[in-house]
């Protein structure tokens, strides 16, 4: 009975000072900020998730849920796939976003190796100069690029050709941070052993930098990608009208005019790429990256900017 | 035998500083060569511009007499062992092996038996399907000298190999590396700044310090006869003190004054100046009973004994005011000195040196 009593009265007291520890160490385990960080994901997530739920509603209403559907995406007229207008602005976003990642990848990679092993003078400036475009605000660079290919570059004009253009032109510094960053963590060692062998540089480049480059080439194609699909300023500004319209445009117009389900159909879909873009980035990333020891994590990589 | 290097009024300037500031070595053919020195003193980039990667400001390099001015890395009979190792870590143990010999378009065959020999070699048969990644430091350095001793250069470059690794394993490689070398009979130049791998595996070091070569020698001759200060502080703990000469005895004989007391120093030679240092070696100072008198005696006091497992080490005030290390070997009997305890320290004019350079700074001429 004693024993008891004591192993209680041990146990409250454990409760209290455990209670106190956590309480008056600051260095402890974090117990707040994993609750607000929660808070914040649903609140940002949410309505998103709703979003996408009444894109599958059976009804026009865009409150009152009444059973699932797919009308929206696709049979009759006001579907994404019914309506002209809709689903040539999807396949004008994908077709943007295509062009981009394959002109802009390969002009980056090839950009930061240069920015990286050029020294001397002149260097340091055009590596702040890469940065330029991502901190210029966008509308500013829209408004730049519209200047030029509406009168300078007449022969571009408002097009297609202008908006993958204008696409490359910003997405192109992504690039070269990513590939620059792992550049310098991966160092010139490898380059070196590889023409201390006997590699030309252009088998160094093929056979040694570029395998090693291949996880921030991925990262790149997926951030290219997620971001040439999300884009509406330039596109909007190099917008030749109805039939260069994207996603983003149509859902900007569409929104005003009276919400559709449709529009949230589309919406969705645009969720549903991007996100499968930068799952299928991720993943090839853990699987090229694999058995590299104390390297960083693909968010590690791209924390270089606030995206 | 191939793989002679020359190194010819070197000079490499990053911006305004010399890192390689006048070298004029010569590496003979099959010679194990080291460059020792703390870091900063411009041993790993003469190292790189032997390898080529980076170019000299001024001066030549030959290898085998011929001039590599213009001869890019890949195309220089010479390879390296990087610090790091530098292996591929997208690539097996075999693929970084034979990486050399498939762009030399060695043929298939070929390739698979000499990757297999030099992999016998450096004792990794068997592990030809690993990642650098799967193995252990000691093994990852084995790969990166068989990578490069696959190609069978004329000159094998080692930029500290041994420096990641813990330090019985060091010591281990170190005898390893030096029966190697002398198996495939070709000439190793060495980079490094641990004064005992440099002793124990070497032919000939050369000291440098500051971007200038101190001195080129033999292990012995650099550790007994070095012939500066910095060598002979560098090479192991040294006492060194001040000294005046007071006469000149010729061949290997000085008299000396260290505060007011006289000593013969049976080694050097003394320079220009009066002024100059003594130098001796921990080991060869002997302590006796305080108030022993004779040559070579100054009184002094315990200050501090260290114990350091194979010997005692004690620090030892002179009357001088000099410090002095003693190094008194472990054999199993208890040393009898404690702190404060009086003593007489003998410095045997046979270990007793003088410095004819006082130092690393230039004198100026009077």
């Amino acid at each position: 009975m004693t024993t008891h009593a004591s192993a209680s009265e041990r146990q409250s007291f454990n409760a209290w000072s455990r209670a106190r520890g956590w309480l008056g160490n600051p260095w402890g385990r974090p117990r707040f900020l994993p609750a607000i960080t929660w808070l914040y994901m649903v609140w940002s997530i949410v309505p998103v998730l709703i979003a996408i739920q009444f894109s599958f509603n059976n009804s026009r209403s865009l409150t009152a849920w009444s059973g699932y559907s797919t009308r929206w995406y696709w049979g009759n007229v006001y579907s994404v796939w019914g309506n002209t207008g809709l689903h040539s602005a999807l396949f004008q976003s994908l077709k943007l976003a295509a062009a981009d990642v394959v002109i802009a990848t390969p002009l980056g990679v090839l950009l930061a190796i240069g920015l990286a092993r050029w020294r001397g003078r002149g260097a340091g400036s055009s590596n702040f100069l890469m940065l330029f475009p991502l901190i210029t605000p966008e509308i500013v660079m829209g408004v730049s690029l519209f200047l030029v290919f509406g009168h300078i570059f007449t022969v571009i004009h408002t097009s297609t050709l202008a908006q993958i253009l204008g696409h490359v032109t910003f997405s192109i510094s992504y690039v070269v941070v990513i590939v620059r960053g792992r550049l310098f963590s991966i160092g010139r060692q490898y380059e070196e052993a590889a023409a201390d062998l006997g590699a030309s540089w252009w088998h160094a480049l093929r056979l040694i930098l570029l395998p090693l480059l291949l996880p921030a080439i991925i990262a790149s194609i997926a951030i290219t990608f997620a971001i040439s699909i999300d884009d509406f300023v330039i596109s909007y500004y190099l917008s030749c009208g109805g039939a260069c319209d994207t996603v983003p445009i149509i859902i900007y117009s569409t929104a005003r005019g009276g919400p559709q389900p449709s529009t949230n159909a589309i919406a969705s879909i645009m969720v549903f790429i991007t996100l499968i873009t930068v799952v299928a980035g991720y993943l090839l990333y853990r699987v090229f990256t694999r058995g590299e020891s104390g390297s960083g994590s693909m968010t590690g990589d791209l924390a270089a900017f606030d995206l | 035998m191939a793989g002679e290097v020359q190194l010819i009024d070197l000079v490499k300037r990053f911006g305004d500083v010399a890192a390689v500031d006048g070298i004029n070595l010569e590496m003979p053919g099959a010679e194990f060569f080291s460059m020792l020195g703390p870091s900063g003193c411009g041993k790993t980039t003469t190292l790189r511009m032997i390898a080529g990667f980076e170019r000299p400001t001024e001066g030549q390099i030959l290898l085998d007499g011929s001039d590599m001015q213009f001869t890019p890395p890949h195309k220089r009979n010479v390879n390296t062992v990087f610090q790091s190792y530098a292996l591929f870590p997208h690539m097996n143990v075999n693929d970084n092996v034979a990486f050399g010999l498939r762009r030399q378009k060695v043929s298939k065959h070929d390739i698979k038996s000499r990757v297999a020999e030099a992999l016998e070699l450096v004792q990794l048969t068997g592990l030809e399907r690993r990642k650098p990644g799967q193995m252990s430091g000691g093994q990852q350095q084995r790969v990166a000298l068989a990578r490069a001793l696959v190609l069978k250069p004329a000159v094998l470059l080692l930029d500290e190999p041994l420096g990641a690794l813990d330090a019985k394993l060091r010591k281990q490689l170190q005898v390893e590396l030096k029966a190697l070398q002398q198996q495939v009979g070709i000439t190793f130049v060495y980079v490094t700044h641990d004064q005992e791998e440099a002793l124990t595996m070497s032919d000939r070091i050369a000291v440098m310090s500051n971007g200038k070569v101190e001195q080129v020698a033999e292990p012995q001759e650099v550790y007994e006869e070095p012939k500066t200060t910095f060598v002979a502080d560098f090479l192991g703990v040294s006492n060194l003190m001040d000294a005046t000469v007071l006469t000149r005895g010729g061949e290997g004989h000085t008299r000396v004054k260290v505060g007011e007391f006289e000593l013969d120093a049976g080694r050097g030679e003394a320079g220009v100046e009066s002024e100059t240092k003594i130098v001796i070696r921990p080991e060869r100072v002997r302590l006796e009973d305080h108030g022993t008198t004779g040559p070579n005696r100054i009184p002094g006091m315990v200050e501090r004994p260290v114990y350091l497992g194979n010997a005692m080490q004690l620090l030892v005030r002179l009357a001088s005011g000099d410090i002095v290390q003693v190094l008194i070997q472990n054999a199993g009997e208890e040393i009898p000195y404690k702190q404060g305890d009086p003593v007489t320290v003998y410095m045997p004019a046979e270990a007793l040196r003088v410095l004819a350079d006082t130092g690393t700074a230039p004198i100026e001429a009077a």
